[in-house]
């Protein structure tokens, strides 16, 4: 099946209204995701970018409800599952939060061999995993064996092994089946190849996208690193101090970007077409949760800063265009000449 | 090969034991013949004991024969002790050192294997519902007592328990290992006098000893608390109490395998002081009563013992450690130390 | 995570500080210093458990050394025959069967531990640091003979070695049984001490240090040693635990002699004349085992106190409040 393109949302599965994390510390509220929107369209694959410290894992906690202690989550996230009603995730009883999470919403981790339990079987985790959400273990299996079949493993052998003995790729491998055992509709990757090394993460980026197809899932693909998701996102959503910057389809974002900092960002990326001169990493430092700056949070390092910046806040969805591209900036306009890009040529799939 | 590796460390390290205590002997003031040979003086009076009597007499005793060349002798202490001949007691006439071991090492192992299992669990308990609990009042509490009872000399805590429950409440036995007159055997009056009698010693190691295993297994389970996969499988869905105990407790428990090994030869060292304090006919009581005696055979003899059972325990320890811990394979072993 | 890398990937976080070729060779050192000694430290003093076991040993410290001239010595008749404790200035703590103050069998019993600690303490840490680094830098045939050299002294039960070892040497002087007392608990921290070198060997600046040319000393010296600094301190500790466990037992015991004073000789004389008194007697015992258990118990809170920083996962969190960025992600 060729999936769509999306551009913009007709069919949420995720709608995610005014969703905050934020921890109570000593020197005040720190808030590590700040009142963002963003609805996540059926079957797209969604890519989320930011730096380290930009909020994105909390995004993907919150999409699960999985926001570790003493964070605080607030807002509301609504999934809409292929049949059945719409569900509030935040207010959730315990039952209903065992049916929902992995069952329907699944979620793979960075470093894979750390998700799994060093003592026990991988084939104990399948079988764990099926066993204490009710499904049938034996069938379960048989599915767990064809998705590591269809991710290039030798599933019996590694169904048998305990986690120190596979590689990084296969674990990472073995991790995504195993997130998948339960048949979810939606896949949350927080940084999926980020302890990989470059062959890797593109062959496991070929597979997640076609395991995507093959399966109508829907994908929230996080990660630091924007060429990567380039070839695997339908829209690109962009996390810059813990709100979306910049929201678009993929090839828009990559290639006509809006924000500043998306520009900076593309600049930044190495690459072996641009000369080692025109590579800029982005002035200043990003910002410290309890202490964002205000107005535009990016006005401290933006060439384009002027009071305007200081005072307000720019917001996302000033109007939203045909084609659903949307960045949070003052002077949308005037970006292209101030912040050119460097990078000539971003190769998207076809 | 990883275990005949091992194994050839264990004996090298066992004979090394025995260089050890035949470079003790040597080292006496006087050396066990001297010593000798004033008991058989006395024993008979100056006359009519000739040298070579003395010399076949010592080596009866120490199985090495003084006439001989230094490594004649060291090799003949080493082959002998190899062959399971530890020599003649002086101290307890007419004794070999191996039939006073065969009646001590029984009642050694039974206190020991008691205070060491009591000890691991009580820690091991304490330890992890500790590190459930982390940062609440109970935890506080319990790590200050566990440090507390950790800097107890074992012996002290004996000597108070002695002290107020024997001599000043007469609750429970002073001494011995069961009730002069019993008469020893599978009867339910005598098994349960031995239990009495190892009540105090018992309770004195596993009063102090709790304490370390408990700070230990706590700090191990905090750890694991804190581990990714412990994270993934609450959203996995499974059960708390499934992780508490299969990811937790498992995991923070097997590394503690090894330690328990370990101190089986601590309490084996500590053995000597209880026994005596308790009046405890086992392993540490010879050895002290063959020091005060100028024992040789008998005090090298339980040293070579004690070493003995220490070195079978790690081994065993490093040997099975990779069936249980699937972390570690067996070719690699982990380091028991 | 709130640091200056604003290209994405957020590598190795020493390359700021490594920038350039400004930074010499010193400054690089005292950084280390800082990193590795100090801020431990700093770390360490502000737990309740290092403070308290810091003035315990400080307490018994001032015990040894000043107490002398403050206490008069134990001798016959300083009061009444196995007075109470708390009655009479001149016996604070109670008298013994002679009319001994037990005040002054405790304080006198001091200076020799303290001389068998030290001894004890500093001999096992030099013989542990100095086999465990080289060891575990030198790796090779000189590994393979130190760690076959600490299986085998580790594996030796200590306690009935020692008393053989005293029994035959009958040493006397006080730093000398301190360090037979530790005749093979060097060997454990020995090997702790080789698997951290390990790890340390393979860092860049060993390796940068390495291709200079520097020796293999003063490497161990200057890139090694800093680094297990917090580590070999509070090895200290716990051997100055062991000594005193050691040397109490000892002097219960009797093996000891050409000492006067001791908390183990106190236990003996109160334990072997218990069964004459009463429980109001306890006090003869008590006392002695307070001194024991209360030095041993310092430097429990002190180990323990400093143990966390080897802990990653409580360094990682303490770092984090340094930094004062909330606790998540990466």
């Amino acid at each position: 099946m060729q999936r769509k393109r999306t551009k913009t949302v007709d069919d949420p599965i995720f709608e995610v209204r005014d969703t905050t994390v934020s921890f109570d510390m000593e020197r005040g509220e720190s808030k590590v995701l700040n009142e963002v929107n963003i609805d996540v369209d059926r079957g797209e694959v969604l890519g989320v970018v930011g730096e380290s410290g930009s909020g994105k894992s909390m995004f993907a906690s919150a999409l699960l409800d999985a926001v570790v202690d003493p964070g605080v989550l607030t807002g509301d996230i609504t999934f809409h599952p292929e049949s059945g009603e719409a569900i509030d995730l935040l207010n959730l009883s315990q039952e209903q939060v065992k049916q929902v999470r992995w069952e329907e919403i699944s979620m793979v981790f960075q470093g894979a061999m750390s998700s799994f339990n060093p003592t026990m079987s991988i084939g104990d985790h399948f079988r764990e995993t099926l066993a204490v959400h009710d499904y049938d273990v034996e069938e379960g299996m048989e599915r767990a064996e064809e998705l590591l079949a269809d991710l290039y493993l030798e599933s019996e052998q590694v169904l048998d092994s305990y986690p120190h003995e596979l590689s990084g790729g296969m674990s990472q491998r073995a991790l995504i089946a195993l997130s998948l055992v339960l048949e979810p509709e939606v896949l949350v990757m927080d940084e999926p190849t980020a302890a990989l090394d470059l062959l890797m993460q593109r062959s496991i980026i070929r597979l997640i996208r076609q395991i995507a197809d093959e399966r109508d899932l829907t994908i929230v693909f996080i990660t630091h690193d924007l060429p990567l998701v380039a070839n695997l996102a339908d829209r690109i959503a962009v996390l810059y101090a813990f709100e979306f910057v910049e929201v678009g389809p993929a090839y828009e974002v990559l290639t006509e970007a809006k924000h500043p900092y998306t520009r900076a960002l593309l600049n930044s990326t190495p690459n072996l077409e641009t000369p080692r001169e025109q590579m800029r990493p982005i002035e200043g430092a990003a910002p410290d949760p309890v202490s964002v700056p205000n107005g535009c949070s990016y006005h401290p390092r933006c060439p384009l800063a002027d009071a305007t910046c200081e005072r307000d806040d720019p917001p996302l969805e000033s109007d939203t265009p045909e084609d659903g591209h949307v960045a949070a900036c003052h002077y949308v306009e005037k970006v292209p000449e101030t912040v050119p890009l460097t990078l000539q040529e971003v190769k998207v799939n076809e | 090969m990883y275990i005949l590796k091992r194994l050839g460390q264990a004996f090298v390290t066992f004979v090394a034991v025995i260089t050890v205590t035949f470079g003790l002997i040597r080292a006496m003031p006087g050396g066990p013949a001297d010593y000798i040979r004033a008991r058989v003086m006395r024993n008979r009076g100056s006359e009519g004991v000739s040298m070579s009597e003395i010399n076949s007499l010592t080596e009866a005793y120490t199985n090495f024969d003084p006439s001989t060349p230094v490594y004649v002798q060291y090799f003949d202490y080493v082959t002998n002790i190899l062959q399971g001949n530890l020599g003649q007691s002086v101290s307890f006439a007419g004794q070999s050192v191996n039939s006073l071991i065969i009646k001590a090492a029984p009642w050694t192992i039974f206190l020991l294997t008691i205070a060491i299992l009591l000890t691991f669990a009580v820690g091991i308990v304490l330890g992890a519902v500790m590190a459930y609990r982390e940062g609440s009042r109970f935890d506080t509490g319990s790590t200050v007592l566990s440090m507390f009872v950790n800097s107890v000399p074992y012996y002290v805590a004996a000597l108070l328990l002695v002290y107020v429950f024997s001599i000043q409440l007469s609750i429970f036995p002073q001494s011995g290992n069961y009730a002069v007159g019993l008469e020893p055997g599978l009867t339910p009056i005598f098994i349960a006098d031995v239990f009495y009698h190892a009540a105090l010693p018992v309770a004195s190691l596993v009063l102090t000893g709790f304490g370390g295993v408990a700070i230990t297994m706590r700090g191990n389970s905090i750890q694991e608390i804190g581990e990714d996969y412990i994270r993934v499988a609450h959203l996995r869905g499974v059960p708390g109490r499934r992780i508490a105990v299969r990811y937790v407790g498992r995991n923070a428990l097997l590394p503690m395998y090894t330690n328990l090994m370990i101190s089986v030869g601590f309490m084996f060292g500590g053995s000597v002081i209880l026994e005596q304090i308790f009046a405890y006919p086992g392993l540490g009581n010879y050895l002290l009563q063959g020091i005060h005696a100028r024992d040789y055979p008998l005090m090298m003899g339980i040293f070579i013992v004690i070493t003995a059972a220490v070195l079978i325990c790690i081994l065993i320890a490093d040997l099975t450690y990779g069936l249980i811990d699937p972390r570690v394979s067996a070719g690699e072993g982990k380091e028991a130390y | 995570m709130a640091e200056t890398n604003s290209t994405f990937d957020a590598t190795d976080d020493r390359d700021s500080t490594s920038d350039g070729s400004a930074a010499t060779r010193s400054e690089l050192y005292k950084e280390w210093l800082d990193v590795a000694v100090l801020a431990p430290l700093r770390i360490a003093w502000n737990d309740w458990r290092t403070k308290t076991g810091s003035l315990i040993i400080l307490f018994y410290v001032l015990m040894g050394t000043v107490g002398p001239y403050l206490v008069p010595a134990p001798t016959q008749g300083q009061g009444p025959q196995l007075a109470g404790p708390f009655q009479s200035m001149s016996y604070p703590l109670g008298t013994n069967k002679i009319g001994a103050s037990l005040l002054s069998e405790i304080v006198y019993s001091t200076p020799p531990v303290l001389k068998m600690i030290l001894a004890g303490a500093v001999f096992s840490t030099v013989v542990a640091t100095i086999v465990g680094t080289v060891s575990g830098y030198k790796g090779g045939i000189i590994d393979s003979v130190l760690t076959t050299l600490s299986d085998i002294a580790m594996t030796i039960p200590g306690l009935p070695l020692i008393i053989l070892l005293i029994a035959v040497f009958e040493p006397e002087s006080p730093y000398l049984i301190g360090i037979f007392l530790v005749i093979n608990s060097w060997a454990g921290l020995a090997r702790s001490i080789r698997s951290q070198v390990l790890s340390i060997r393979d860092h860049s600046y060993v390796e940068v240090s390495r291709i200079m040319g520097a020796s293999t000393p003063k490497i161990i010296v200057d890139d090694v040693l800093p680094n297990i600094m917090p580590y070999v301190l509070i090895n200290f500790v716990n051997s100055a635990r062991g000594v005193i466990f050691g040397s109490v037992a000892l002097f219960y015991l009797g093996f000891l002699s050409g000492f006067s004073n001791n908390w183990g000789i106190t236990l003996n004389e109160a334990f072997t004349n218990a069964a004459i008194y009463s429980l109001d007697g306890i006090y003869w015992l008590v006392f002695p085992m307070i001194a024991i258990v209360g030095l041993s118990f310092g430097l429990v809170l002190f180990a323990q106190g400093t143990e966390k920083l080897f802990n990653p996962r409580i360094r990682a969190r303490h770092a984090e409040a340094v930094d004062d960025t909330a606790p998540y992600e990466e």
